[in-house]
């Protein structure tokens, strides 16, 4: 037989998969007793102390590629923080294994840029859905799908977005690939297109836009996980505004608290099941 | 696209003024009397083709009952015409088959989202943006029925055009299509099968406007409508008494 070493791989890598209590998870390097039942979710792994800093207490418990993990407490709660690295095809693999060994919820703590007039920057968007406009859910479900957020998560966010008497929008986001389609389309040479495509979503009412919601939403109802998502306006292309370092400073421990604080509400549920 | 001269539209027996706020859409023009009748009062106002159209009050507040028809074009074309007239929160309530197995015969459904497997609503938005029902409505309906002490699910819906493709796949041309899909909504956790709500969600995300749906599951006799009935208008008096003491 041809392509033995091949095959072995393959099988090596089938057999991490179908150990998936036992074994060390292959990109996130996690094993079964590493996270907690709930898992947020920020793309930059640069970002992941920063939040575990709001942790009563937290430890390092892997840093792979993208993919860094620090698991603690919160109020009595036990909390982990895995980043997913930028876009969906990452953000696919972190959930998979991070379900794989017992994560069963999943809030994305992310920024994003305004998409109407009323989202202003520093904003706080808790998605109930995503325009599937990326290339990863569509390998998991045909595109009529609809990417939707649990919704007893989001409101549990809803609620503590509102005690904290937060500046929070609830609706629908747009998840995109390309970055820089986005900032620059017109340099793109489907320009035509991504200008078409999103007047669309503005006329649609969809609130902001990000680069991970789509997948984690489709990903989350496939493996009947809780998924959610907090989305700062950090900018708004139109209006030419920014957050300054500070203030996104600022805006990040919102988020983060106004997370921390939603996870009291979801019960806590053993991750070695 | 509508001629604000003229106050009487197109298809529904209704002027601008004639319907509520909240308007429950079922789908059967013969169910909108049985849904009326759950209110405290009502008048009948009249039916043009699958539009029928019923008027009435529930603990003092305002609500019209309006049929769809079966399908997201005739659906679409309601809630465009409803929302000219004036109604701004719409609330489907309807029957419909289950899809994996978390949901089972007699269960009352309420939707969070729905698959756009239809194709009323790709001519609105691009199939990338997803169905969702509105949060609020959601979780007023979920209060409701905890309220009521009525059991209910909560999840995604699949909205198709083709009744008998759901119903008898394997004789359609395109079966395997049909088959291939329906395995996937099946994984994904799809709940209940039924044939209006992705449109309707699209839209009213579309026009400002609210929208949610109330299924009942491979059940449709009166008894059941008259309890999701019950469930939607005591969401509309729970949104009603917000939003008065917003004011």
């Amino acid at each position: 037989m041809k392509n033995d070493g091949v095959a072995d791989a393959i099988g090596g890598l089938l057999d991490t998969y179908n150990d998936e209590k036992e074994a060390m998870q292959y990109h996130v390097q996690l094993k079964n007793g590493d996270v907690s039942d709930f898992v947020i979710l920020p793309g930059d792994p640069g970002r992941v102390e920063f939040i575990a800093e709001h942790f009563d207490s937290a430890t390092l418990v892997a840093d792979n590629r993208e993919y860094k993990t620090m698991t603690g407490k919160y109020k009595g709660r036990s909390v982990s923080v895995t980043s997913t690295g930028i876009g969906c095809p990452s953000t696919a693999i972190a959930v998979e294994e991070l379900a794989n060994v017992g994560a069963k919820t999943f809030v994305r703590m992310g920024t994003s840029g305004a998409m109407q007039d009323f989202t202003r920057v520093g904003d706080k968007v808790i998605a109930t859905g995503a325009v599937r406009y990326e290339g990863t859910s569509v390998q998991y479900m045909p595109i009529e799908f609809p990417a939707v957020a649990s919704h007893d998560m989001v409101a549990a966010l809803v609620n503590s977005a509102a005690d904290a008497k937060l500046n929070y929008h609830t609706g629908i986001v747009q998840s995109k690939d390309s970055f820089y389609g986005q900032h620059n389309p017109e340099g793109m040479p489907i320009a035509a297109e991504l200008l078409q495509k999103w007047e669309a979503w503005v006329k649609g009412g969809v609130l902001c836009s990000e680069m991970e919601a789509a997948t984690l939403f489709v990903v989350g109802s496939y493996r009947k996980l809780r998924t959610g998502a907090v989305l700062l306006v950090a900018g708004d292309q139109a209006k030419g505004e920014s957050l300054t370092k500070e203030e996104y400073k600022q805006n990040m421990t919102e988020s983060i608290n106004m997370i921390l604080e939603a996870s009291l509400e979801i019960e806590e549920e053993s991750s070695n099941g | 696209m509508f001629n604000n001269k003229i106050e009487q539209v197109k298809h529904l027996p209704l002027k601008i003024g004639e319907v509520a706020r909240y308007v429950i859409v079922p789908g059967d023009p013969n169910r909108v009397e049985i849904i009326a009748s759950v209110m405290d009062s009502y008048t009948l106002q009249g039916r043009n083709r699958e539009f029928n159209a019923a008027r009435g009050t529930y603990k003092g507040t305002d609500v019209s009952v309006v049929s769809t028809g079966i399908g997201c074009p005739s659906t679409a074309i309601a809630v465009e015409e409803l929302a000219h007239v004036g109604a701004e929160v719409f609330i489907r309530i309807g029957t419909s088959g289950s899809v994996d197995n978390s949901v089972e015969k007699g269960d009352i459904f309420i939707a969070t989202g729905a698959v756009r497997d239809d194709g009323t609503s790709k001519q609105y938005i691009p199939i990338e943006f997803p169905a969702v029902a509105d949060f609020k409505l959601v979780a007023n309906l979920i209060k409701a029925s905890k309220d009521l002490n009525i059991d209910t699910k909560v999840g995604i819906c699949q909205s198709k055009d083709s009744f008998f493709g759901e119903v008898e796949p394997e004789r359609m041309p395109v079966a395997p299509y049909l088959d291939y899909k329906w395995k996937a909504w099946q994984k994904g956790g799809v709940g209940a099968s039924e044939m209006e709500a992705a449109t309707l969600f699209t839209l009213a995300q579309i026009k400002k406007l609210k929208a949610s749906a109330v299924l009942a599951v491979e059940v449709s006799d009166e008894e059941t409508v008259k309890k999701m009935t019950q469930i939607v208008l005591e969401c509309i008096h729970i949104m009603e008494m917000e939003r008065l003491n917003e004011k």
